[in-house]
């Protein structure tokens, strides 16, 4: 900390002209970054913007300033609100799931047991794997007709017929939902574990001293100290769920009847599929825009539990 | 034939890195050998020169040969033209390949001189006046060459501008013993093919007795396609300008399809998540009298390793309605001549060499595609090598194309949702509505 402390009382000593004399050289060396941000980030951002506003289509080689008229199809496109309430209730219920389970996995394996790094290694490997293997794999194991669940649960006697897991509207989504479950849930125990290893032992000690029992040195103790972690890694989780797109393309392909389309399975149709680029990019504002939204309420969340504990 | 390089080289291509090292390695030999590395390099170098450079891009398939293989085959049969081959992905990606295309098209500089399309690109490729015209180049004598539905497809407001490359389309596959069990004739109509099944499953030799692909996907459309239209349907009107595809012949269609996992329950729910594959194992596994897929099926039901019912399956046209007639939903890929090519004349002399019935036989024999020309399929080699293909003559007379749409595109995908909606919730006729109108707001929209 010293050195850093002097630098910054250095600066303040400077001259006044002597500072402004630096502002820019400063910008100057700034420059390359802002050039290569702006080119790689910013101008695609406001490209696609712009596109939203057209009616750019690749078939039919138009490409034309209309205004809000994309907008307007969009909010009266009963296929985009479909999409959107399904990313949405995708993202709040397996986020919370993931969020649940990982909890779980993580207060686990922050207790020593034999064979404790094996399994935290191990633990990983669904995460690891490309989503694509991953949806292949789901996609057997829940076949109506020749995948292990059925057969297991037919074994056990839990169902009598064959379920129809991703012909049916009121199953596809659900299997989503758990193949997704499936592969994240350990990515958010290791994050919560990190999270779990920067309480201080003593804590835990010392209210264990107190008397407090394992429960509520868990809900009064760990979890208030954890709940930043938890704000940050649910953030991350449900921008990154919102995304939702691999599984649904391998697995159903948004059907039955459109009942597992997402916006990302939409863009992607109307935009490299039916090559229209206008609205398309007009629906990928839109699901730019929900994403703010969700990222805003996390953040402004987070900051108010920061400020009153502070 | 004089022209083709000694065999020990190769089919090297011009420019190759690998003609200097050999010419020094010749002249160390002596001066004897050195004259035999003219003979060997100069000639190539100086034809390379010589020659019109053509990019031919295509998906990619494969049987014994590459179509890299049959390129090389055309470059060596002729001093003129030298193509390169621009590989993309299988068909199984089309929607990568469709992109592809249409990047490079869209910048008009004439690269891919020429390139094969899948059939329901035809359309929108015409309108953006990316693929040239073809009429001049081949006189309706020649088109007539061709199966009927394949120039339907390959016609775009009256203009020719795909040359058919190889053909496939839906078919009925049954099993022989099964239907000689019920004492049944191979079903001509669709109420004969359910009164079968129906009756197969009933006495428990078959656990389904129909299956067919529902997945909201592109092989539904193909699978509601060839319902409609052996219902005396379409899902667009004859000027492809409205559509009609909640008039009562698509309706009863689709209402058919419906009633087969609801009604008859000759197809297991599960088909409303399967596309080809899901659908044809349980068939080739013995679990099901009847399927309807693509040709490639009978491939796999004939080997033993991948099937129980080898010898067992029979390969018919599909069932149609009363009044109705057969029909099935036409696939397979085009050539196309990019309209900003430079070299239009060699593009042409490359496509008629690809889409002769001698190419087309060798492309049937060694890759394993369906010849479009229906006189390759008399050729006595062909009925000795794939026998199979050799009768499926009958049921490619009577493909049908998909709506013939520049924005094809968007309609599939209207129409998939609409099918899936129809065929979950048995609301037909009011899907098909929706459908109607979302189409014919695309269709007028420019």
């Amino acid at each position: 900390m010293t050195p850093g402390v002097s630098v910054a009382a250095g600066a303040g000593a400077v001259p006044r002209s002597h500072r402004r004399r630096g502002v820019p050289t400063a910008w100057l060396l700034l420059l390359p970054l802002i050039v290569s941000l702006a080119s790689v980030s910013v101008y695609p951002i406001l490209d696609g913007l712009w596109l939203s506003f057209t009616n750019t289509s690749l078939v039919t080689q138009e490409h034309a300033f209309v205004g809000f008229a994309n907008y307007a199809t969009l909010l009266a496109d009963p296929q985009f609100w479909n999409a959107w309430r399904h990313t949405v209730v995708f993202t709040a219920v397996s986020t919370l799931l993931e969020t649940l389970i990982g909890l779980g996995m993580a207060l686990v394996l922050f207790e020593p047991f034999i064979g404790r790094g094996a399994v935290r290694a191990a633990m990983l490997v669904p995460w690891a794997m490309p989503t694509v293997v991953t949806s292949k794999l789901f996609g057997w194991l829940f076949d109506g007709q020749h995948g292990v669940i059925n057969w297991l649960l037919l074994s056990l006697g839990l169902i009598r017929h064959n379920v129809n897991w991703y012909g049916s509207v009121d199953n596809a989504f659900a299997t989503i939902v758990m193949a997704d479950v499936w592969k994240t849930a350990p990515f958010m125990a290791l994050l919560l574990l990190a999270g779990l290893q920067t309480i201080p032992a003593t804590l835990i000690e010392a209210s264990r001293i107190d008397g407090a029992r394992a429960w509520e040195a868990f809900w009064y103790v760990r979890l208030p100290l954890l709940w930043p972690t938890l704000l940050i890694a649910g953030m991350f989780r449900a921008l990154d769920a919102f995304r939702i797109f691999d599984l649904v393309y391998v697995l159903t392909g948004g059907g039955p009847a459109d009942s597992t389309e997402t916006l990302s399975t939409l863009s992607y149709k109307v935009l490299f599929s039916a090559l229209q680029f206008g609205y398309g990019s007009t629906l990928s504002t839109a699901m730019f825009v929900t994403e703010a939204v969700i990222a805003a309420g996390f953040g402004l969340f987070i900051m108010r539990q920061m400020r009153r504990r502070a | 034939m004089a022209h083709i390089p000694p065999a020990e080289s190769g089919p090297v291509p011009p420019a190759s890195p690998a003609m200097p090292r050999a010419s020094r390695r010749q002249v160390l030999l002596g001066a004897g050998a050195a004259a035999g590395a003219a003979t060997l390099g100069l000639p190539r170098r100086a034809r390379a020169a010589d020659r019109t450079e053509l990019s031919f891009a295509s998906a990619k398939f494969f049987g014994k040969e590459t179509i890299a293989q049959v390129v090389d085959q055309y470059n060596q049969s002729q001093g003129k033209v030298h193509v390169t081959y621009i590989e993309l992905p299988p068909p199984s990606s089309s929607t990568e390949v469709h992109q592809g295309l249409v990047q490079q098209l869209a910048r008009r500089n004439g690269t891919p001189d020429v390139f094969t399309q899948d059939v329901i690109w035809i359309a929108e490729f015409a309108r953006a006046g990316w693929a040239l015209a073809l009429d001049p180049y081949f006189s309706a004598d020649v088109r007539k060459q061709y199966f009927p539905g394949l120039i339907e497809a390959c016609t775009f407001q009256g203009k020719f501008t795909a040359l058919p490359w190889f053909v496939d389309s839906g078919m009925l596959y049954y099993r022989t013993d099964l239907l000689q069990g019920a004492g049944a004739k191979v079903p001509e109509t669709w109420d004969e093919m359910t009164q079968t099944a129906e009756a197969i499953q009933k006495s428990g030799k078959a656990q389904f007795g129909y299956l067919w692909q529902g997945k909201q996907a592109e092989v539904l459309v193909c699978d509601a396609v060839e319902v409609i239209a052996s219902n005396n349907g379409a899902i667009l009107a004859a000027d492809g300008k409205s559509a009609r595809v909640n008039d009562e012949h698509a309706v009863g269609a689709i209402q058919f399809l419906y009633d087969t996992i609801n009604k008859s329950k000759i197809s297991p729910s599960d088909v409303l998540s399967w596309d080809e594959e899901p659908s044809r194992m349980p068939f080739t596994g013995g679990k099901a009298a009847f399927l309807r897929n693509w040709s490639y099926v009978w491939g796999i039901s004939q080997d033993p390793s991948a099937s129980s019912v080898v010898g067992k399956v029979g390969v018919a046209p599909l069932p149609h309605f009363p009044g109705g007639h057969s029909a099935a939903c036409l696939g397979g890929y085009q050539y196309g001549v990019n309209a900003a090519s430079k070299n239009r004349d060699a593009a042409i002399e490359f496509v008629t060499w690809m889409s002769s019935p001698a190419t087309q036989l060798h492309f049937a024999l060694q890759l394993g595609i369906a010849p479009t020309r229906p006189a390759v399929y008399d050729e006595p080699e062909l009925e000795k090598q794939q026998p199979f293909m050799h009768r499926l003559q009958s049921v490619f007379t009577g493909a049908t194309p998909r709506p013939v749409a520049a924005k094809y595109a968007q309609l599939t995908l209207v129409l998939q949702s609409a099918f899936s909606k129809a065929l979950v919730s048995g609301q037909v006729k009011q899907a098909l509505d929706e459908a109607n109108s979302r189409l014919d707001s695309i269709l007028t929209s420019t």
